[in-house]
């Protein structure tokens, strides 16, 4: 019974994107800066790093799946890119320490990484007329300190909270 | 150095890469609505957001409520004055109406390209990762909302409907960047000048109206509303002002910089227009028919 919180997490960080999407006003800063939450990728790292990689990468593809189907109507390409991101994670997490403020970096570096793969996706069917240098000023920045913020709020509560699922399924 | 990639690794990557392509490829074709099994997990999830978004909403209204409050004073005084005006206005209204439908009976044309029935419909997702200036509505086939109606707030027009399920719509922003984002506008003058309006500046935000004839004088703060002929849009929806008028490149049509009368921002109520007047195209399982029809003409 206990097991059921995982799967309610999840579900929880999922809509907690398009939540803070509902109370973040758009206009802020005249609409030069677009910063997007990404709090749903930061708990699948959180997972993969805390939990289980191969439950996190499962995870991550059907959460993407709904994603893409739900929000962006472009199928394929969250349900690709988050497993992908998360097994990039892995990898990096086992060859850094894993304290807290390297985590950070690797999960900056991951939303760098995701961020690219969907703004070279977009220009590639031809759904952006961004330019490189647009998309690093008006969203990439932007997004790393809405998410690093969330990340300090958020990374001791986030970890305890896979810790102790961790002890629930062991 | 352990290897990165194992045999096996390596076939799902490249299986995936596969299924990828295929699946965008497929999402990218030029379709009228989504598939049943997109229906299907767009009306659970649909389901779950609205669980999430409705006391969110109620939340955030409270904040908004509680802001106005402040300015209720001011506020109060300025409606007074047009509440004077109002009167008036209403009984203009009344007649006007009443004149209308009896001269339409007169003429025997019951129908008109302006009427439609407003569908209300509240907000409950913006695609988070705000690429394509989507929104999502708990309104769907269920009542009524197929795709292309339009999308309207009470200041103007702000969308067109671009794929629904048995519960939830997907609204597609003007604002959006997407070559197939057309709508047929006129700007009212004088005499009406008709136009497209296609196209976004996001730098000036502002609505590009294009092929308006080169030799047409539109002049600035005129206003442009949908022209009806679009074959889905109601007439007479308000889009908003013109602001500006620049020659194309080949200077043989203009393109008009419209101010839209509707912000495309935190957008919480929205009404989906239902044209009450039959559509261009026939349904979908007469539309072979026609086409045999104008071949042997």
């Amino acid at each position: 019974m206990k097991k059921g919180i995982l799967p309610l997490l999840m579900i929880g960080l999922f809509y907690s994107d398009s939540l803070f999407m509902a109370f973040f006003p758009e206009n802020a800063f005249q609409g030069t800066y677009i910063p997007v939450p990404r709090f749903f990728l930061m708990g699948l790292l959180f997972m993969a790093a805390f939990f289980n990689r191969n439950s996190a990468i499962k995870y991550g593809f059907l959460f993407g799946f709904l994603f893409d189907m739900f929000y962006t109507g472009l199928l394929g390409a969250y349900m690709f890119f988050l497993p992908l991101i998360v097994f990039m994670s892995s990898k990096l997490t086992k060859w850094l320490h894993n304290t807290l403020p390297v985590f950070l970096i690797i999960v900056l570096f991951d939303l760098v990484a995701l961020e690219m793969l969907i703004y070279g996706l977009n220009v590639l069917v031809q759904r952006t007329e961004f330019s490189f240098e647009e998309f690093a000023y008006v969203r990439l920045l932007p997004t790393l300190i809405l998410n690093a913020l969330f990340y300090i709020v958020f990374s001791i509560p986030l970890r305890k909270a896979f810790l102790k699922i961790k002890s629930i399924f062991d | 150095m352990p290897q990165l990639f194992t045999n096996k690794r390596l076939i799902i990557l490249l299986g995936s890469i596969i299924i990828l392509v295929a699946m965008i490829g497929f999402s990218l074709r030029d379709r009228d609505n989504i598939t049943w099994p997109e229906k299907f997990v767009k009306d659970v999830t649909g389901f779950g957001q609205n669980i999430v978004s409705k006391p969110a909403d109620a939340v955030e209204s409270f904040f908004e409520d509680v802001r106005r409050l402040r300015n209720t004073y001011e506020e109060n005084e300025k409606l007074r004055t047009h509440l004077q005006k109002l009167a008036q206005l209403e009984s203009d209204v009344a007649r006007l109406k009443k004149d209308n439908a009896e001269l339409r009976k007169v003429l025997e044309k019951q129908k008109s390209l302006a009427d439609y029935e407003p569908v209300q419909a509240t907000v409950i997702a913006r695609n988070p990762d705000r690429w394509y200036e989507l929104i999502t509505i708990d309104q769907g086939e269920s009542n009524g909302i197929e795709p292309d109606m339009a999308v309207l707030t009470s200041d103007g027009l702000v969308g067109k409907v671009k794929s629904t399920s048995k519960f939830t719509s997907t609204v597609q922003l003007l604002s959006a960047h997407d070559s197939q984002n057309r709508v047929s506008a006129v700007i009212q003058g004088t005499s009406a000048v008709h136009g497209l309006i296609e196209g976004y500046d996001k730098e000036k935000k502002m609505l590009q109206m294009t092929k308006i004839p080169s030799d047409a004088k539109v002049k600035k703060g005129q206003a442009v509303t949908t022209s009806g002929l679009g074959g889905v849009f109601p007439k007479g929806l308000i889009i908003g002002k013109v602001m500006e008028l620049v020659p194309d490149e080949f200077g043989l049509t203009q393109t008009a910089l419209v101010k839209p009368a509707a912000t495309f921002y935190d957008l919480e109520h929205v009404m989906v227009s239902k044209r009450e007047m039959t559509k261009v195209l026939p349904e979908e399982e007469n539309r072979q028919q026609v086409l045999i029809e104008e071949e042997g003409l």
